[in-house]
């Protein structure tokens, strides 16, 4: 079975791949189908108002006037300010809609780096073992114990100075405390299919270790990511909102970045001015819940352990604040026919 | 790889705690040494002239080599001292007495909060699967954790202290109740049950509900998930189709069998969600002036001192290493294949 | 549900609100409470030791219950007058000054006061030499000696005119008991603290709360109150929230402004404006400095060009909502030997057309580009704002293209004029004199790192050292100003009030505001 599928054509073979990836979500029903469609909806809804910011936000981030007119400052929401103006006299909501686009900005940032690099390290630590792993899994582990948000604060200091765009800032901290998380899935998964007799059967017949890993591993494990992948997504955004709020975040000039004009919005509505605040947060709260939705439907759809039991009662990796277990792999010539 | 005795895992988990810590400790030293700016310039810039502060720093040493500035830090460490912090000359130790108090305080509560309002809602979530009783249980937990938690608390603030008026808005208390409350174990919860104090203790508990509850449902947001898929899968367990088969009540099973099961692994992320419930303690603490260990840490990290900074963040690093390794403990009990 | 479950959930929640009912009725007693003081900052303590601390928040604890030799203040009264010492003056030639000492006075512990303290209390500054830098005020100070149990003679490295204003801060001149604390190191600030102020402080929790009660012993007039409580905030706008809802009786300075415009309107507190000394400005470097950056502020036109066009009235008015008043010169207003420097060479109001003239004279080619950098940490939120209208105001006159970057303040302060070509910096003085507006920026030894440094400013700061008369010593202040409004290496742009916001039964507020910033807790009853 498995020689077979070694010589099968290439391209066939990945289609193959993909479409038994995406088969489980195409075949959704009831309550999950429900939840995936929503979070990718508003998901996507905040992915357009990214990339058309320009051209649908009516202001600029920082635009503090038009036609030679200043904007009022802490101007109630009503006619040409729908969400009303800050104390800059910016308009509150095109800082929402521009704010997507750097809240967009850095988790597209954070997730391409942690995924490069946790990713390889997960595989390759987990795959060869040895000191080496052993070495990796207690860095991680000791990461691990780090809250994330603290690690965001130092490390903002360090970049704030020398690299003054926010972003990257918020970036990389975000990415720093995410590794560890995507190291342990995709290590313990890579485990996992590693014993697996298919995989010991290409290693006996000579197979090199890269062909194992690319073939085998790498397609199983994956799996398991984009789950991982919204997850993170909704926590770099959370983290992102907590630096700004604790005012390490992006400034108000560089960019229009929710979690700031929280932190401002909050002082402003003690005195009556709610508007600075509700809308940004409620912004973050929508964004987050939207792909949190996309993670469970996602979850829901390619985790049957909820029908299968395969490792016992309490098998759960938790690695994360929302998911409880992850899915087992899937084995090589299961819904092939081959 | 499996099967090694729970012996083998135990001493070989405990045996990394020290790697770990040290780890982290290097860690945080590098970070702060590394990042620009130093204490004495920081309270002092802007104010003197740099060949003062440079004055000062050389005095203090923090212009000599980062290799010897270590080994003297790793030495006090080794020797149990964890030294005062720079800019106010507390004691680190006493900082994570009465500023941990504090922190602990909070966490208790909120995390029993939490562990309310997950169970509750996971519970019956789990129970009435895919009713709207599911679903509006699980948007919940999903949007009690999608928002921010200083949002969340503001919120709070601005409903219950301002518009209502039912409850206080910041501090552990008021100030003329926590003037002339006698302190003994730097909790004020049981410094007030201490001193038989009942209106102080009412008053130290109204400064906690909004804090704790914020706090708590936002962290409760996760373990409904967990609670309801664990409750979800205990329900189809054999025994428990065996409890249905011999006719016991469904609730009755629910209960008994279901909600039991439920709890355990609660408990065990509870511990490993450590790091979140402190990260998230941070905001909650600068939102409501807390004065927690981690709203402390913040401070000392602004004004970069380097004692204060690595102080708190060893002794919380040693904190979550080792309620990990016992909660790990529990779990390789129960499930020999998850050790080296 | 069962019947049994409903009555057993309607029993509990009766009892609860009758436990809830009950507590609340033991409440605290309030006839302690009646009197005491409770006053809310956002400001931070560090060492309560005098020995030990050079800010704000620790010198207002000190105040409580320490004193100095000379007073300035309250009111309009800056010069120093009396305290511990009921007269000061220089022997002969500014280089010797002599004390008597106010006879009679108790420390909080009943010992007495005797020149044995002072001369304690100074030589300990500068023996334990603190990494706060407190004694480099006193660094002019060579030695103390006493004569008898009521004099002090104090003997200077150089002369120096201003010696009494030195004696009215918080360095050394603030007298603890010799037997109570150790002679080369600090008092822990959880120590016993013993002073002969009007309070003794009975407790301090950290980052929480300092509670001082009436020194029995105190030598001046009994405070108004039976008490204070300092209750400190993270956060203004919780700290508004408190005040609102009446947990604390007042609260000053550090208020956001719009928290401020809005308490104004509260009908539960009233606001105090009092006179301030705190001073915002915007920092460039000049000559070679300026050249090695890269940033165009080393030639004169382009700074003069910026100073036209500053917005001192917008940010006053839009940013701060009137809590601070535009700036002309270094020197604060109100101060003796102000003068409206900048007013009198750029005018009071921004001018494009003035600021593009004086570049077309340069031949510099517009727009300029440049980075302006700002703390949004240090000073208070509102410094984004500040810095945009900043921004705004340069970008419209389309003679410049500003960025902004801004840094935390740790990281900020750093390396001030070495890294950053234009930057934003505050000041608050040591001790209310024109001088220390002048000494730390323009002289040689001045701590900006911008490269400024003016032959003939170096000759005119000696000269107002050892100025004979206070009237010689003001026309040298004016000079100096001229001088550096014409040089323009800095551009001041607001003066800050000192404000006080404090609910309706709480009487006094108005005595104690005035440029020395000193809250006197003292004179406030409720």
């Amino acid at each position: 079975m498995a020689v077979a599928s070694r010589t099968a054509p290439g391209r066939r073979f990945v289609g193959r791949r993909l479409r038994r990836l995406w088969s489980p979500i195409a075949h959704t029903q009831g309550l999950a189908r429900v939840m995936l469609l929503s979070g990718a909806s508003i998901t996507l809804f905040f992915i357009v108002l990214a990339f058309f910011a320009r051209w649908i936000a009516p202001y600029g981030f920082t635009q503090y006037a038009a036609h030679g007119v200043r904007f009022p400052q802490l101007g109630h929401p009503g006619g040409v300010h729908p969400f009303g103006t800050t104390v800059e006299s910016d308009d509150v909501l095109s800082r929402v809609i521009w704010g997507a686009q750097t809240e967009l900005k850095v988790v597209v940032l954070a997730l391409v780096l942690s995924l490069a690099v946790g990713v390889p390290l997960g595989l390759f630590s987990g795959y060869f073992g040895g000191a080496l792993d052993r070495g990796l899994v207690l860095l991680m582990d000791a990461m691990f114990a780090f809250p994330p948000l603290l690690l965001a604060i130092v490390i903002a200091f360090e970049l704030g100075s020398t690299v003054s765009s926010g972003v990257v800032t918020a970036a990389v901290a975000i990415t720093i405390a995410y590794v560890p998380q995507y190291f342990r899935v995709v290590r313990n998964h890579v485990i996992s299919v590693r014993e697996e007799t298919y995989v010991e059967a290409a290693r006996a017949l000579g197979a090199r270790p890269m062909t194992i890993i690319r073939k085998y591993v790498f397609f199983n494990v994956v799996q398991n990511v984009p789950v991982l992948a919204t997850l993170n997504a909704a926590d770099a955004i959370l983290t992102l909102a907590g630096l700004g709020f604790l005012g390490y975040g992006v400034q108000p000039t560089q960019a229009a970045e929710w979690g700031y004009d929280v932190q401002r919005g909050l002082s402003d509505a003690t005195n009556g001015i709610w508007w600075t605040g509700l809308f940004p947060g409620m912004a973050i709260v929508v964004l987050v819940t939207g792909i949190t939705l996309l993670g469970e439907g996602l979850n829901e759809t390619t985790n049957p352990v909820l029908r299968r039991r395969r490792f016992g009662r309490f098998d759960f990796e938790p690695v994360s604040p929302m998911f409880a277990e992850v899915e087992p792999p899937l084995q090589p010539d299961e819904g092939l026919g081959e | 790889m499996t099967g090694t005795s729970l012996k083998t895992y135990a001493l070989t988990r405990l045996a990394l705690v020290v790697p770990m810590v040290l780890i982290l400790l290097t860690f945080v030293f590098l970070l702060m040494r590394v990042a620009p700016g130093n204490p004495i310039a920081a309270a002092l810039g802007g104010h003197v002239p740099p060949s003062v502060i440079q004055r000062i720093s050389h005095r203090l040493g923090y212009d000599k080599p980062i290799y010897t500035q270590y080994g003297d830090y790793l030495w006090g460490v080794l020797h149990g001292n964890l030294g005062r912090t720079i800019t106010d000359r507390r004691a680190v130790s006493s900082i994570i007495v009465e500023n941990g108090g504090a922190t602990l305080e909070l966490t208790v509560a909120a995390s029993f909060v939490a562990m309310v309002v997950g169970l509750v809602v996971g519970l019956l979530a789990g129970r009435f699967r895919d009713t709207w009783i599911d679903v509006s249980g699980r948007l919940f937990g999903i949007v009690a954790y999608a928002m921010p938690v200083f949002f969340l608390g503001f919120l709070a603030q601005l409903l219950f202290g301002i518009w209502l008026g039912w409850l206080p808005t910041s501090n552990q208390a008021s100030p003329i109740t926590q003037a002339f409350l006698p302190v003994h174990s730097h909790i004020l919860f049981i410094d007030a049950i201490w001193a038989h104090n009942w209106g102080a203790l009412w008053d130290v508990v109204k400064h906690l509900i909004l804090p704790a509850t914020t706090l708590g449902i936002v962290i409760g947001g996760v373990f409904i998930r967990l609670v309801r898929i664990n409750v979800i899968r205990s329900l189809k367990d054999d025994y428990v189709e065996a409890a249905r088969a011999r006719g016991i009540r469904e609730r009755s099973v629910v209960y008994r069998y279901a909600f039991r099961n439920a709890l355990v692994p609660v408990v065990t992320v509870v511990g490993l969600q450590l790091a979140l419930l402190l990260g998230g303690a941070i905001l909650t603490e600068e939102t409501f002036n807390w004065p927690g260990i981690g709203s402390t840490l913040v401070s000392y990290l602004a004004e970069r001192d380097y004692a204060g900074v690595q102080g708190i963040v060893v002794v919380f690093a040693l904190v979550v290493v080792v309620a990990s390794l016992l909660i790990d403990f529990v779990n390789a009990f129960i499930d020999p294949r998850i050790r080296y | 549900m069962r019947k049994g479950r409903v009555r057993w959930l309607f029993a509990g929640s009766v009892a609860a609100i009758a436990v809830a009912v009950a507590l609340s009725a033991s409440a605290y007693g309030s006839s302690k409470a009646g009197k005491i003081l409770v006053d809310g900052t956002t400001e931070t303590v560090t060492n309560i030791d005098p020995a030990g601390n050079y800010d704000y928040g620790t010198a207002t604890v000190d105040y409580l219950i320490f004193n100095r030799l000379l007073a300035a203040g309250p009111g309009k009264n800056l010069t120093p007058h009396p305290e511990l010492a009921t007269k000061c003056s220089s022997v002969g030639n500014l280089k010797t000054w002599a004390c008597t000492l106010r006879k009679g006075v108790k420390f909080s512990n009943g010992d007495s006061f005797t020149s044995t303290d002072v001369k304690f209390s100074f030589d300990r500054t500068i023996a334990i030499n603190d990494p706060s830098g407190i004694s480099s005020l006193i660094t002019n100070l060579a030695s103390t000696t006493t004569s008898g149990p009521y004099k002090v003679v104090f003997h200077l490295k150089h002369p120096q005119s201003t010696w009494l204003q030195v004696l009215t801060t918080t360095a050394g001149s603030m007298i603890v008991d010799h037997k109570v604390y150790p002679a080369n190191k600090l008092q822990s600030s959880t120590s016993p603290q013993v002073g002969t102020g009007p309070y003794i402080l009975k407790s301090y929790n950290p980052g929480q709360q300092a509670v001082f009660t009436v020194n029995p012993h105190y030598w001046g007039p009994k405070p108004k109150n039976a008490g204070v409580i300092i209750n400190y905030y993270k956060d203004s706008s919780t700290m508004k929230l408190a005040l609102t809802k009446g947990e604390i009786d007042m609260a000053y300075d550090q208020f956001s402004p719009t928290d401020l415009t809005s308490l104004k309107k509260s009908s539960s507190v009233k606001v105090y404006i009092g006179a301030g000394a705190g001073i915002r400005y915007l920092v460039m470097d000049v000559g070679k400095q300026a050249t090695k950056l890269g940033v165009p502020t080393g030639k004169l036109a382009v700074r003069q060009a910026i100073a036209y066009l500053m917005p001192r009235q917008t940010i006053a008015s839009r940013v701060y909502h009137g809590q601070v008043s535009p700036l002309y010169s270094m020197v604060a207003k109100g101060l003796p030997g102000h003068i409206d420097a900048f007013k009198t060479l750029y005018g009071a109001k921004p001018s494009v057309a003035k600021a593009r003239a004086v570049l077309k004279k340069a031949h510099v080619k517009t727009p300029l580009k440049f980075t302006i950098w700002y703390t949004p940490t240090h000073y208070g939120a509102a410094s984004a704002d500040e810095y945009a209208e900043i921004q705004r105001a340069l970008n419209a006159s389309k003679l410049f293209n500003v960025t902004l970057k801004s840094a935390e303040w740790a990281g900020y302060v750093n390396t001030l004029g070495t890294t950053k070509g234009v930057f934003q910096l505050g000041w608050f003085p040591d001790y209310v004199d024109g001088e220390d507006y002048i000494n730390p920026f323009y002289p040689k030894g001045q701590f900006l790192s911008n490269g400024y440094n003016s032959a003939k400013m170096n000759k005119l700061a000696l000269k107002e050292e050892g100025a004979k008369s206070t009237k010689a010593r003001l026309k040298i202040i004016k000079q100096e100003q001229m001088l550096a409004a014409k040089n323009v290496p800095l551009i001041p742009y607001w003066q800050n009030h000192m404000v006080a916001v404090a609910r309706k039964n709480v009487g006094g507020v108005t005595s104690t505001l005035d440029p020395t910033y000193i809250m006197r807790f003292w004179l406030l009853s409720k």
